[in-house]
């Protein structure tokens, strides 16, 4: 019949075609696709739970039961003594807290995490207001500003703390202090809890890559990060945005004069991420997975420039946004960078979607 | 004469079956197409939410509706679709299905999508096509409208239509990084390799060509077997396999491969389609006789005939716009929208505007959360006129902020198919002063293949 031959032409035209092109581009060499062997994107996401973020809010939540116990010495005895071991204690929390900022999904996006943990900056008249007041609301989304550690680091260390601790509003300041330790310890649990329940379940066994699933909030978040390095944690605060006007009281940590400390931290696990820790199940091996090697290559020298270049920057950063501008801007550069090769080229090799909003596309 | 019988043959006689089970189906799919818009929280998304919209040249004066304002067009839509299911007022329902829905897609440049262009073109059609003439509500209100024949160029535009697409969709894939490289398919395929059973296969650079191949062939051909009465039932099985298949790997293009599904139904014949009417609707077969038989008003055929032959001309034309532009298509973009070219390429940006004021030397870096959603950022990094477009918004808003003379500059990177990003504009141009036009944009960086 007319119509059998009709399709088994179709169809011998189709696989004489792609068989042609196979046997060419194995020839040539250059192919810069997929490679052959699989990769197990259920083990990549089992060690991102298991030995990377599951952990990081374990110890998160070490750190806050530290920073409480040294925070209770001080409420008790406020002196600058036990401000000085309190400020060893927050600086340790706040650093592991870097660990979990860039899990901003599931469980942690459910709870507005880093919305409650450390939006800066600080709305410094309202804290006052609610320690004044006695009542305030810390579960009110409205109140993200008001708690934190950047709320604990303008109680705990601003100009006159120890005094203020020891003046006329004393209890109701204590109060607060506990009030905001009390939230961080409640909210981390919550995540934790969650993770351990029922999301590492949800997380592990999802590997597929598109809106929503576990891959592309990753990446997604990879970017993130980047984008708030380079706007909050330095590049507003220099005045990138503003026409050279600076505003150093809004960096991250303004108080405890630890803002570079907390962004090199930050970085440092953003890549400890992005390879899995060098566990060979990690962003980083799917790309070398991918035939991207190359790309993977350039991302992780872009990485360690990138955290180089920020350590080169002294702490703290209020006073180095006018003393080390060169050293700013440089790293600056080298964090637009990173952003551009984990937006673009690692988002298009990995075929993640950046954006936040799940809709149509074609 | 040839031509004359060519005429001829359009004006014959046919079921109207095949228009009556397209109004339908349409209808019912447009109706569901709006209740998930809606149910998926989209119109605040889209259309509520956002501050800045990039509008279409030409059309600047379609401004969203605010909050209700949209929510009722968007009821419109729906009632209206609803309304040509059951044709019931189906030439005002189409109408206002056809500016209703147009509206709509008008608003905002980064919610363009083939598909929607598509339901616009058909749309517009239907107002023109007697599809209530049958099986509707507007017959049982008003029985002496019925008719059980239309010309076959009634059918015709709708079967046209729809093979232009997908023969424009097919020549779109005639391109080296589609057919010698496999791109994007090559990027694609691994992020399914979560599927059942074949989700190992999809690392297989075999499988992407496969993919690629298929798919161009699949296009430039489709709507001839569909055409051709013996190859046709199998055409439609390739159909079905085709699109579901997409549906399965790319859920992220929606409706899409339903509405094929569903539209490609109208090439299946009349008699065919009178069959299936019959056993559905209850009715059944009536010879054609003057009586039954609908004719356009003599008054309007040769208007009608010119408008249909300007519109299919466009329909050609307007595809093929790209090649009077220099310059990789992909890369510039300049022609590429209303062209049929769907889920073509891997394309992501990243973008930095920076204002700078000439009198004080100030530079201000623009925070482009403030001002557009993640998805109008994407789709604004990777194509050149929506830049410009809020390189001038920008400029007014930074104005309105006490910029004197505000000049703005982009820093644009772009990956375009598996390549390495690249710079993407000349950063030393002030978009602010560059005009929007069809004319080459030369701020572009010209495609470094790297």
């Amino acid at each position: 019949m007319k119509t059998d031959r009709i399709k088994a032409g179709l169809l011998i035209t189709v696989l004489a075609a792609t068989f042609f092109i196979i046997a060419c581009s194995k020839k040539s060499g250059t192919d810069n696709g997929p490679v052959a062997t699989n990769f197990d994107k259920g083990a990549m996401l089992t060690n991102y739970a298991d030995n990377l973020i599951i952990p990081a809010y374990t110890d998160l939540q070490t750190q806050i039961a530290a920073l409480e116990t040294a925070a209770n010495t001080f409420l008790a005895t406020p002196n600058a003594d036990n401000q000085l071991t309190l400020k060893v204690a927050f600086r340790s929390a706040y650093l592991q807290y870097q660990h979990v900022s860039v899990n901003q999904f599931g469980p942690a996006e459910s709870v507005l995490l880093n919305n409650f943990l450390n939006t800066f900056p600080t709305d410094n008249a309202v804290i006052d207001g609610n320690i004044t007041k006695g009542t305030y609301n810390l579960a009110q989304n409205s109140s993200i500003d008001q708690q934190g550690f950047p709320a604990l680091d303008y109680v705990l260390f601003s100009p006159g703390a120890v005094a203020k601790f020891n003046g006329t509003e004393a209890a109701k300041r204590k109060k607060y202090t506990e009030d905001l330790l009390a939230r961080m310890k409640t909210l981390t649990k919550t995540v934790l809890d969650n993770w351990n329940n029922t999301y590492r379940a949800q997380f592990t066994g999802n590997t597929r890559s598109d809106a929503g699933s576990p891959i592309a909030f990753l990446i997604n978040q990879f970017a993130f990060e980047m984008d708030q390095m380079k706007g909050p944690r330095i590049g507003w605060p220099f005045g990138k945005q503003s026409g050279g006007t600076q505003f150093p009281e809004n960096t991250e940590g303004y108080n405890a004069g630890i803002s570079v400390a907390l962004a090199v931290e930050n970085l440092t696990n953003l890549k400890r991420m992005f390879t899995g820790n060098n566990s060979g199940k990690g962003t980083s091996d799917y790309l070398v997975a991918l035939n991207q090697k190359p790309l993977n290559d350039d991302v992780l020298s872009q990485f360690d420039k990138a955290i180089n270049s920020l350590k080169a920057i002294p702490d703290p950063l209020s006073t180095a946004l006018t003393n080390n501008k060169t050293e700013i801007e440089a790293a600056y550069r080298e964090v637009q960078l990173l952003l551009t090769l984990i937006k673009t080229d690692v988002a298009s090799a990995t075929g993640v979607r950046i954006t936040y909003q799940d809709t149509d596309g074609d | 004469m040839p031509l004359i019988s060519f005429f001829t043959r359009f004006q014959r006689p046919v079921s109207i079956a095949p228009l009556v089970i397209f109004r339908v189906l349409f209808g019912l799919m447009m109706l569901a197409g709006t209740l998930r818009f809606w149910l998926n929280g989209w119109i605040t998304d889209l259309y509520v939410k956002p501050k800045f919209y990039f509008t279409y040249w030409g059309f600047e004066w379609v401004r969203p509706l605010g909050d209700t304002g949209m929510h009722l067009l968007f009821l419109c839509v729906g009632v209206s679709a609803l309304l040509i299911a059951t044709g019931l007022f189906y030439r005002i329902a189409a109408v206002l299905f056809f500016l209703s829905f147009t509206y709509i897609e008008l608003i905002d440049v980064t919610n363009y999508l083939n598909h929607y262009y598509f339901i616009s073109l058909t749309a517009l059609l239907m107002i023109f096509l007697p599809a209530n003439r049958y099986f509707s509500v507007d017959v049982k209100l008003w029985p002496s409208i019925k008719k059980a024949y239309v010309p076959l160029w009634a059918i015709g535009a709708i079967r046209l239509q729809i093979g232009i697409i997908y023969f424009f969709a097919g020549l779109a894939k005639l391109n080296a990084d589609w057919l010698l490289n496999a791109m994007p398919m090559k990027l694609w395929l691994p992020a399914k390799s979560h599927l059942p059973v074949i989700g190992n296969l999809m690392y297989q650079s075999w499988v992407a060509y496969f993919f690629s191949w298929f798919g161009a062939v699949y296009d430039l051909l489709i709507a001839f077997f569909l055409t051709n009465y013996r190859t046709r039932p199998v055409a439609y099985v390739f159909v079905l396999g085709f699109h579901l298949a997409t549906a399965l790997f790319f859920p992220g293009i929606g409706m899409f491969p339903y509405v094929m599904i569903i539209c490609s139904f109208a090439f299946f014949s009349s008699a065919l389609q009178q069959r299936l009417l019959n056993r559905i609707g209850n009715t059944s077969f009536l010879p054609a006789s003057t009586f039954n038989s609908y004719h356009v008003p003599v008054r309007l055929k040769s208007v009608l005939t010119g408008a249909a032959i300007v519109y299919f001309t466009l329909q050609v034309v307007v595809p093929l716009r790209f090649l009077l532009y220099p310059g990789n298509l992909f890369w510039y973009e300049e022609g590429y929208r209303f062209s049929w070219r769907v889920m073509l390429m891997e394309k992501s940006g990243n973008t930095f505007f920076y204002v700078k004021e000439p009198s004080t030397k100030k530079a201000y870096e623009v925070n482009n959360a403030e001002f557009l959603t993640p998805l109008q950022e994407k789709m604004m990094s990777t194509q050149p006129d929506m830049m410009l477009r809020y390189a001038h918004y920008l400029a007014g808003v930074y104005a309105q902020r006490g910029i004197k003379k505000p000049a703005v500059y982009a820093e644009c990177y772009v990956a375009l198919n598996g390549r390495r990003s690249t710079l993407f504009t000349d950063t030393t141009i002030d978009l602010s002063r560059q005009p929007l036009s069809w004319q080459h944009y030369n701020w572009i960086l010209p495609y470094v293949k790297k």
